[in-house]
């Protein structure tokens, strides 16, 4: 057991240690940084006018600095992930077939689980290290004014977890091609996708098909998250699908033998 | 050869290293391997064995199936049909077993370029399971066989490609496997760096049982102790290169010698014709062939005194002994229009 869990490490700090050293990540977190920075700015004028005008008469209580700061930074966090990761993940399988390197590690003691695993951790690692950039914003705010921790952490819990699931999308879509263009779009398309699927509940006339689709709603599971509410429900959802991606892409790397 | 003493299971030290061997234990079993790609038979019903320390040259047009047969020896690729045993380990039930116990070298090194040859190789160590407190030796020593001492720190892209060779063979050894499989481990590669290739490869015999591919014939001459020679899917041939030559001497009844004569004419022609044992005189670019029956030295010696008799002025005589590249020919040739439609199986 503790070698199975050596081999993926060392495959995973491989990939990290690779990404990190590579232009690519800089790039990823520089253009996002411009986004994330944009919107926050524009958000936080929008919230001080709120402010403002609440003093002289406006609505009773405020503006929530939450929802009205907060929780717009994560939507856009979100949609920027959605590309993001989709950019970071892209190489993970593709790169290691253009080098011509996947045979040293489907000849290495290591079985194809343990590879799956050790990129989705590297990825994941990755897209986690960009999400820690993005929660700069929101935590600096503490210095000028007192936050509500709570639906600031699971809002980021829900973050991590959605891009958990991209990683696993992206990895899945590495693993299918050689090419990183192919890749990176096949990447986006699924990930977009994956917002979609519940709105196909809208279309259906009800019933257990409306039910099952409601239940693959990706924005109502991350909803409950941003509102600051943590249900198993929601978390077995994500986990769930990240266990699919995984188990997919393991089951394309073990056919590579096969072809 | 004196790693051959170092092991347990060979013969008493000072036997010959062909009797030694053949009491080892068998390293590397195949079994009636078969692979497809679709309609294409890549390999069909390939039996052979390896004993420890053996060095054996698995040797084959292009497309013979040579890198297919070692990709499902590591385990890279499955069979259609057929079993592997390495070490006694099966490679389709025990994969991570056998994976542990082989080093292999693809036809293309298998580096990461933007990875220091350092990193890289304690990368592959670790990967391959050396314990925590060996990496460091192990790639020392795989750095110091493969000479890359120069460029240890260097960007893997950043290296020639005979540089790029020696870190994928580096990274075969550096975990001291007891097997290590070498795809064309001298592709691409400079005169001087084959030679040297050559050599660290003489050095790991006794201490590896080896199997390398190759179509370099002279390669296998040098540091083989046995060749397999596959075509289409199939061993035509497996025998140590002395008797693979004996072999080919006794299956030809007659012996060819060219004469090269300053004056070439047809009296000269007739003359040689005249000789004891002479089938057939025929003039190739400037050259006699002459065709005798008898496979003997002393109808050469009539030869060589016939020729200079006629006083054409003898510049060269010479009798056509087999070496490798005939028995190649001669065992891969007679099917080439069928190779030819099968081309693309590799």
């Amino acid at each position: 057991m503790k070698s199975w869990i050596r081999g993926t490490w060392v495959l995973a700090a491989k990939d990290l240690r690779n990404l990190f050293l590579s232009p690519l990540f800089y790039i990823i977190t520089g253009l996002c940084t411009i986004v994330w920075t944009l919107v926050y700015f524009l958000s936080l004028q929008e919230f001080a006018s709120q402010a403002t005008m609440s003093q002289f008469g406006g609505p009773q209580g405020g503006p929530n600095l939450h929802f009205v700061v907060f929780a717009k930074h994560v939507s856009i966090v979100n949609l920027v992930m959605i590309f993001a990761v989709s950019a970071l993940s892209m190489r993970l399988f593709t790169e290691e077939k253009r080098a011509g390197t996947m045979p040293l590690l489907l000849t290495s003691p290591v079985s194809a689980t343990q590879i799956t695993l050790g990129k989705f951790k590297a990825g994941v690692t990755a897209a986690w290290a960009l999400l820690a950039i993005s929660a700069v914003y929101p935590v600096s705010l503490a210095v000028y004014s007192s936050i509500e921790w709570g639906p600031l952490a699971t809002s980021y819990l829900g973050l991590m977890l959605v891009v958990a699931c991209y990683v696993g999308v992206g990895m899945l879509a590495s693993s299918l091609t050689d090419n990183t263009v192919v890749s990176v779009i096949m990447a986006l398309i699924l990930n977009v996708l994956l917002w979609f699927v519940g709105a196909l509940s809208e279309a259906s006339p009800g019933g257990a098909v409306n039910a099952v689709f409601e239940h693959l709603n990706f924005g109502a599971h991350f909803v409950n998250f941003i509102k600051g509410s943590l249900s198993v429900a929601s978390l077995v959802f994500f986990a769930s699908v990240m266990a699919l991606a995984v188990f997919l892409t393991q089951r394309v790397v073990e056919s590579a033998r096969w072809r | 050869m004196s790693g051959q003493v170092a092991q347990p299971t060979s013969g008493p030290a000072g036997s010959a290293q062909k009797s030694s061997t053949s009491t080892a234990p068998l390293m590397i079993e195949v079994k009636g391997l078969r692979k497809s790609y679709g309609p294409i038979t890549a390999i069909a019903d390939l039996n052979f064995s390896v004993r420890k320390g053996e060095v054996v040259g698995f040797l084959g047009p292009n497309g013979a199936g040579k890198s297919t047969t070692m990709k499902i020896i590591t385990g890279a690729m499955a069979p259609t049909d057929g079993s592997v045993k390495v070490s006694g380990f099966d490679v389709f039930e025990d994969p991570i077993e056998v994976k542990k116990r082989i080093g292999y070298l693809p036809e293309n090194p298998p580096v990461y370029g933007e990875m220091s040859v350092e990193s890289y190789l304690r990368f592959v160590a670790q990967l391959k399971g050396v314990a925590s407190a060996n990496v460091g030796v192990q790639v020392e020593r795989a750095i110091e066989k493969t000479d890359l001492g120069s460029v240890r720190r260097r960007l893997i892209a950043n290296l020639s490609k005979g540089f790029r060779q020696r870190v994928g063979i580096a990274q075969a050894l550096v975990s001291n496997p007891d097997v290590l499989i070498l795809d064309e481990p001298t592709s691409g590669l400079d005169p001087r760096q084959v030679a040297e290739v050559r050599s660290l490869i003489q050095e790991l015999k006794g201490e590896h049982t080896i199997i390398l591919s190759t179509h370099i014939l002279p390669e296998v001459q040098e540091m083989c102790e046995r060749i397999i020679i596959i075509n289409r899917g199939q061993i035509v041939a497996e025998d140590s290169l002395a008797g693979l030559t004996q072999r080919m001497q006794n299956s030809r009844s007659g012996l060819e010698v060219s004469v090269r004569l300053a004056r070439p004419s047809a009296a000269v022609a007739q003359a040689l014709g005249a000789v004891a044992g002479v089938t057939s005189v025929r003039l190739d670019a400037g050259v006699y062939k002459v065709q005798l029956t008898v496979n003997h030295m002393d109808a050469v010696e009539k030869l060589a005194e016939a020729a200079v008799a006629t006083r054409a002025g003898l510049l060269e005589l010479q009798h056509q002994a087999f070496d490798l590249e005939d028995i190649f020919l001669k065992l891969t040739a007679n099917e080439d229009t069928a190779a030819v439609a099968a081309g693309g199986a590799q």
